[in-house]
């Protein structure tokens, strides 16, 4: 993958002095490959996905969120289930999305011309999204190690990857991409970001977000409640 | 159709424009009805703790906003080409709703440099009668400044405007926008609390180039206020769910809790909710609208209701689809450059680089919709355009709007896109990134009009509005212009990565947010030929018809829309007032 910029010296150095600074505020907890023990439970069983498409997202979320020290892998951080809950729910089924016809193929730079709805198209990408698979490495995705998967990923959002007149390349970058990122950040009560371990890992402190006098306070220092963020359900 | 009682005024749209409209007509005695096609946000969970809140719902999904399952537009670069609608608003974000776009806005509210009023002249006497290209039909407004200025004061005090002087009365005041037009007035309330950004911003920009870094002037009140009507905001939380949100702590300037429930206890006001407009009744041989057509979305039942005077205050794009449909005013031809209705839209040519301070903590999340740091030194005509081969510039800034974490995220350039280095590179960098910022001008070009798309209609069988639209030479100069200035005060900053750097170019690309600020359509000006609506808003071809809001500007500048839009519309309720004590063409 294109990564040039990871190794600085004056970045890592940065990182350290920044950890001595902030006593670690906004720096990952270490060993957070298992959830916390008062991590909220996980839901059982998906909506919208078959089983098929379940072990597809799963493997998916898993080699775009490895566990590391930074989070658990995806699945653990309910990513799959974020993405199934919202093809699931209105999201998925066209809320806000104009579905009349004509329908002509456009330039990227129209945007979505399909006339399926976000589920639909899902779907359909999923079973393309094997099909090439099966095609390079005679397995499906979710057999794939994730040494595999890796590149199998960079390759269909790169466009390399053949679908037989599907458009996988827009799939990925347009409905899954922002899916995975959308799984990852936002508040907890839509299934992802479980234990809100992506907002730790940020140093995003959630809410209330009542910082009028936070405001003057933390300008330029390290802000405490992006230690232990709060989500909605802190609040309900 | 059931055919109503006839009003004095009837207003299409409750938005910010259609409530300053009524803000003056009430003030007055005069009977106004407003339509308005949405509910009510006031006891929502929009503007409620702990779910407004709620990035993925109100951001991400565009709670808030016109639906365009509905209702859409369609796009294309040029007339030769075929047009797709934008199945999803991404661009630009209509609002729909009591208080419309002004509720889910970020509050920015400029006055415009004066000459924007005169521009065609400004430019001609600055740089000769050729120096502006015949495919660029700028043309002066038919209202100046000085008139307006009273109008300004108002709207500000009305919504309790933050912000630093940098022109009273003629006398150059520190620490506010030297460029910015003689006011009579201080604003109304002192100016937000500046960013971490901010501050690098302003002591680079004054120390290495001796420029004057001023407060975005800011509908976030830093304060509690009440305003000259008794409505009152609460203090800002620099919470940063501003922009696309409701506020919850009522301190955002917004029409849904400065001047609604103000107009609701006049008692010659009414506000319909819940009524699609449908088209205007428009009759030719006497030069007048008789009313408005509209569908009761509760009941489904249609109602023609007859207007004295009938104002189109909706978005812009709908201020000229009701023209169109009604047959109002001849429809602009690109091929000819006669007729009116569609010309001048225009748009904002914006672009904004990724800046990375390692080791300082910008806090993303410590904002408000206005929390910003600008000059003002390339903005508009404010600098020599001689030899630059372009017209327009726009302002130069750090706005720290939100650390929403979907969305504000900034990973230096090479970042995977995912996996262990892509998240070790969002919990490095999130704390200390910000973006420089410019919002440029974009002016009228021939080739970039509105009509009605022949193929797409919306939920209620009607033609979706057709935007023909790129971002022509001048407008790609202006941002490559402007882009460059912002990368050397980044340089300058000590950012370290400066990345990417990247100008607003063609093709016009629907999937990515640039600014609802668009213009155009149904323009004012002093020549019945080149304008729709006359310097006094009354539509040229229907005496009792008069259009308001940013469709009426003939071109967008370098600032946002919403100063010229409160004044003008402040002003026209005063106009009508007098029109409907004395009907005819106002001078």
């Amino acid at each position: 993958m294109p990564d040039q910029n990871p190794s600085q010296p004056g970045r890592r150095d940065f990182l350290r002095s920044a950890a001595l600074m902030a006593g670690a505020a906004t720096l990952p907890a270490r060993a957070a490959a298992e959830p916390a023990a008062d991590a909220p439970v996980a839901p059982v069983g998906y909506l919208s996905f078959s089983p098929d498409e379940a072990a597809l997202v799963e493997a998916m979320v898993d080699v775009m969120c490895p566990a590391d020290e930074l989070t658990p892998r995806g699945v653990d951080c309910g990513l799959a289930h974020f993405i199934d809950r919202q093809l699931a729910g209105a999201y998925g089924k066209g809320e806000r999305l104009y579905l009349r016809g004509p329908f002509r193929p456009g330039r990227p730079e129209d945007g979505y011309q399909l006339p399926l709805t976000p589920e639909q198209f899902f779907k359909a990408g999923a079973q393309a999204a094997d099909a090439a698979c099966l095609r390079r490495h005679q397995r499906r995705f979710a057999e794939l190690t994730p040494e595999e998967g890796d590149p199998m990923l960079q390759a269909v959002a790169d466009g390399r990857e053949d679908a037989a007149g599907f458009p996988l390349a827009e799939w990925f970058n347009e409905l899954v991409y922002p899916l995975f990122v959308q799984a990852c950040f936002a508040d907890p009560i839509y299934g992802g970001n479980r234990d809100k371990v992506f907002w730790k890992m940020l140093g995003y402190p959630g809410l209330p977000a009542v910082n009028g006098l936070n405001m003057v306070k933390y300008r330029g220092k390290p802000f405490p409640g992006a230690r232990q963020p709060k989500s909605i359900e802190d609040f309900s | 159709m059931k055919v109503l009682p006839e009003k004095s005024v009837v207003i299409v749209g409750g938005g910010l424009a259609a409530g300053l409209v009524a803000r003056q007509l009430a003030q007055q005695g005069v009977e106004t009805l407003v339509l308005e096609r949405g509910g009510d946000y006031r006891h929502g969970p929009e503007g409620r703790i702990p779910t407004q809140r709620d990035e993925l719902r109100w951001d991400v999904r565009h709670g808030l906003m016109q639906d365009a399952a509905g209702e859409t537009y369609t796009q294309r670069r040029a007339r030769t080409e075929l047009a797709r609608p934008m199945r999803r608003l991404n661009a630009f974000l209509p609002g729909t709703g009591v208080g419309g776009a002004g509720n889910h806005w970020g509050g920015q509210t400029f006055r415009w440099n004066d000459y924007n009023l005169v521009l065609r002249s400004r430019y001609e006497q600055r740089y000769g009668r050729g120096a502006i290209p015949a495919d660029m039909p700028l043309q002066d407004w038919g209202v100046t400044y000085d008139e307006l200025e009273p109008y300004h004061d108002l709207f500000e005090k009305l919504f309790g405007i933050a912000g630093k002087a940098g022109n009273l009365r003629g006398r150059l005041q520190p620490g506010g926008n030297p460029f910015e037009a003689p006011r009579q007035n201080e604003y109304p309330q002192r100016p937000l609390e500046i960013t971490e950004a901010g501050l690098i911003f302003q002591q680079t920009v004054e120390r290495e180039f001796g420029y004057h870094p001023y407060p975005s002037p800011a509908a976030n009140s830093p304060d509690a206020y009440v305003n000259p009507d008794g409505m009152t905001l609460g203090a800002c939380q620099y919470c940063g769910h501003c922009e696309r949100f409701i506020c919850e702590a009522n301190a955002k300037g917004t029409p849904d809790v400065l001047l609604y429930p103000w107009l609701e206890r006049q008692p010659r006001f009414t506000l319909r909710r819940h009524c699609h407009v449908l088209g205007l009744e428009h009759d030719r041989a006497s030069g007048r609208v008789r009313g408005v057509r509209y569908l009761d979305l509760l009941s489904g039942q249609e109602y023609l209701q007859p207007g004295g005077a009938v104002v189109l205050a909706a978005f812009t794009m709908t201020n000229t689809k009701l023209l169109l449909t009604g047959g109002i005013g001849r429809p602009y031809d690109p091929a000819t450059g006669a007729g009116v209705v569609g010309r001048n839209f225009c748009y904002q040519a914006n672009s904004g680089i990724a800046l990375f301070f390692p080791g300082r903590w910008l806090n993303p999340f410590l904002a408000a919709g206005c929390t910003g740091t600008l000059i003002d030194e390339f903005n508009d005509d404010n600098f020599d355009h001689s030899g630059l081969g372009f017209l327009g510039g726009g302002y130069i800034g750090v706005n720290v709007a939100s650390g929403r974490p979907i969305s504000v995220r900034r990973t230096p350039p090479g970042t995977p896109r995912w996996g262990t280095r892509w998240k070790q590179a969002n919990a490095d960098w999130y704390a200390h990134t910000c973006a420089i910022g410019a919002q440029g001008s974009c002016y009228p070009h021939r080739e970039n009009y509105l009509d009605l798309d022949p193929d797409y209609t919306d939920a209620f069988g009607q033609p979706l509005v057709r935007m023909t639209f790129d971002f022509r030479e001048n407008e790609r100069r202006v941002s490559a212009y402007c882009t460059e200035q912002s990368r050397r005060i980044a340089v300058a900053m000590g950012a370290t990565p400066v990345g990417p750097v990247v100008s607003r170019a063609a093709p016009f690309d629907t999937r990515f947010y640039q600014g609802s600020h668009v213009t155009g359509g149904t323009i004012m000006g002093a020549d019945p030929a080149a304008s729709v609506v006359s310097p006094r808003l009354q539509h040229w071809d229907a005496e009792n018809l008069f259009v308001v809001g940013a469709s009426v500007f003939p071109h967008n500048s370098g600032h946002n829309p919403t100063g010229p839009v409160g004044a003008l519309a402040l002003r026209l309720g005063d106009d009508l007032a007098r029109y409907v004590a004395r009907p005819g063409r106002l001078s």
